[in-house]
């Protein structure tokens, strides 16, 4: 299967990249741990480590696929997005390899960052409920590893770097990943609402607190993952166009 | 490839390029930068789409052909990635036509042996000279032992012991019934290494023949006299390809220096005449400054100014 040996180049390609480990591992992480001593979570500290716990694995996970999108822009003016279409491989399996790398390099955060949640902060959910969370944040995180693609297709790497910077930091905060967006002014707590990140932060908070997925969130994101997919399309075929 | 258009804006890149590349031969693709050979290249491989004109390849369309592993090509330009080793890099482009292989494939060592590049395999593919990565880029090029192998300039910017082991891996595989297109401006490689050279400026076909063929196109001398000595159409002189006007000297390119002096002398024109070694420059500016067509009027912004046109005979000869 010619996807799973270019997903694996590709992801030996980013796991030999030094900036990779610091970025998606180490200031999720260091921020979980500060977070919830802070107790920034509100409410009564479990609730606050699982809800901290979820936010900052998000954020990590964001954090990697961004990265992922900024290795593609880099690749651009050394011309292997030409090396690959002159190799028997098709556009779609390219462009399909990069965002199941993304995926691939999304899952090391949101382990550690759990595996720090149930270790250090005596987070304890039900072995069902974990894996529910995990896989929720894992899965989740799809439509913004489309939309890594794209900026990776479509800008250069320091401007796949600022809107990649953009995502991790402004959505993250912005998305309720970093404190809850109930503690935000209604307006822009009705903002976050709409934003691919606090969907994607949401899918997991209600499965940790016993809840399942709301419709309304999960159609939020799905429209989002439907645009994102246009756009990267897009972006993928001009960059092919301009090879 | 049929009557093929591409502009870029305003530059017409590729103007009504046709070429029919026989299976097995090795082919040059010569011309000055800018000819517009990357971009006739571009589009046999399906990189880009042609404006007018059809491309074939194998039978079918380029990305098709491309898609099935039958092509290998080198770009002109490109790096190799970082973060990834000679073997793994090349492990994989092998891999990628191991999948579509319909005839047997030469193993990975095979490969590398071809290129010439077994003891690098453990090295970074980013950290390789020149000469090195450009043979990394031609075992990707032959990766799947392809039916045609096209190589865009590959032995630009190398020093002259690469470009020596370079060609010996490109030998090789042509050895074993490839057909080959090169493109270069270096007239010495063309005339070394291709069955068949065709000439092409401002996107358009100027010469195609062997290599003895385009030579005697090719002016070995210049003989420049002052221009106000000849009253005859410098064409008509024996020998002579082109001329050209500069200031007060008339300088005539030709393949036989003796017998256009003699005929100068004969016309009793050799009034500080002077015969100079034509450069590669001037050889090349002879073929790629013959207007093909004389009668296309959209060509005459073509022509410069000063450039005085070779005789008609000569001019339509270059349309083959």
């Amino acid at each position: 299967m010619m996807l799973v040996h270019y997903v694996r180049l590709e992801m030996l390609r980013l796991l030999r990249d030094p900036g990779y480990l610091l970025m998606t591992l180490v200031s999720p992480l260091t921020m979980y741990l500060v977070f919830t001593n802070l107790d920034l979570g509100g409410g009564t500290s479990s609730d606050a480590a699982v809800y901290s716990m979820v936010g900052m694995a998000g954020f990590g996970a964001i954090g990697a696929v961004m990265t992922n999108g900024v290795s593609i822009a880099e690749d651009k003016p050394l011309g292997w997005i030409r090396q690959l279409r002159l190799l028997p491989l098709g556009p779609s399996q390219v462009v399909v390899g990069r965002a199941v790398c993304a995926m691939v390099a999304a899952l090391p955060p949101i382990l550690a960052v759990c595996l720090a949640g149930g270790l250090v902060d005596g987070v304890s959910l039900s072995p069902g409920r974990w894996i529910a969370v995990i896989l929720l944040l894992w899965a989740g995180i799809s439509p913004l590893a489309v939309l890594g693609v794209g900026f990776g297709y479509l800008l250069t790497a320091q401007k796949a770097q600022m809107a990649g910077l953009a995502f991790y930091m402004g959505l993250s905060l912005l998305g309720g990943l970093w404190f809850p967006i109930r503690l935000m002014p209604s307006w822009v707590a009705d903002i976050a609402r709409v934003t691919p990140v606090n969907r994607y932060g949401e899918l997991s908070w209600k499965v940790a607190g016993g809840h399942a997925p709301t419709l309304v969130g999960v159609g939020v994101l799905a429209a989002w993952a439907a645009a994102f997919t246009v756009f990267s399309v897009i972006a993928y075929r001009r960059a092919a166009q301009t090879v | 490839m049929h009557e093929v258009g591409k502009s870029f804006g305003a530059v017409r890149a590729v103007d009504r390029l046709s070429l029919r590349l026989a299976q097995g031969q090795t082919v040059a693709l010569l011309g000055p930068n800018g000819a517009g050979k990357s971009t006739a290249i571009s589009m046999m491989l399906g990189l880009r789409t042609p404006d007018t004109g059809t491309v074939r390849v194998l039978g079918g369309t380029p990305d098709r052909a491309v898609r099935a592993g039958r092509v290998g090509a080198m770009p002109q330009t490109g790096r190799l990635v970082g973060g990834v080793k000679v073997r793994e890099l090349v492990g994989f482009a092998h891999r990628a036509h191991a999948a579509v292989a319909r005839g047997p494939m030469p193993s990975l060592d095979e490969l590398m042996d071809l290129a010439r590049i077994s003891d690098l395999g453990g090295r970074r593919a980013d950290a390789l000279s020149g000469g090195q990565a450009q043979r990394v880029r031609f075992a990707l090029a032959m990766a799947g032992a392809p039916d045609l192998v096209v190589l865009d300039e590959p032995t630009a910017a190398l020093d002259i012991e690469s470009r020596h082991e370079l060609w010996a891996a490109i030998r090789a595989c042509a050895g074993r019934g490839a057909t080959v297109l090169f493109s270069t401006h270096y007239l010495e490689e063309a005339d070394a290494e291709a069955d068949r050279i065709v000439v092409v400026d401002r996107g358009r076909v100027v010469a195609d023949g062997t290599s003895e063929e385009i030579k005697r196109r090719v002016p070995g001398r210049t003989v420049s006299i002052d221009a106000s000595a000849l009253r005859r159409d410098p064409a008509d002189l024996p020998g002579v390809l082109s001329s050209e006007t500069d200031g007060r000297r008339l300088r005539l390119h030709t393949t036989d220096a003796d017998a256009t002096v003699l005929a100068l002398a004969t016309a009793g024109a050799v009034r500080d005449l002077e015969v100079t070694g034509a450069s590669l420059e001037q050889a090349f500016l002879t073929l790629t400054h013959t207007d093909p067509i004389k009668t296309d009027n959209t060509q005459a912004d073509h022509i410069q100014a000063d450039h005085i046109q070779a005789g008609p005979t000569q001019a339509e000869e270059a349309v083959r």
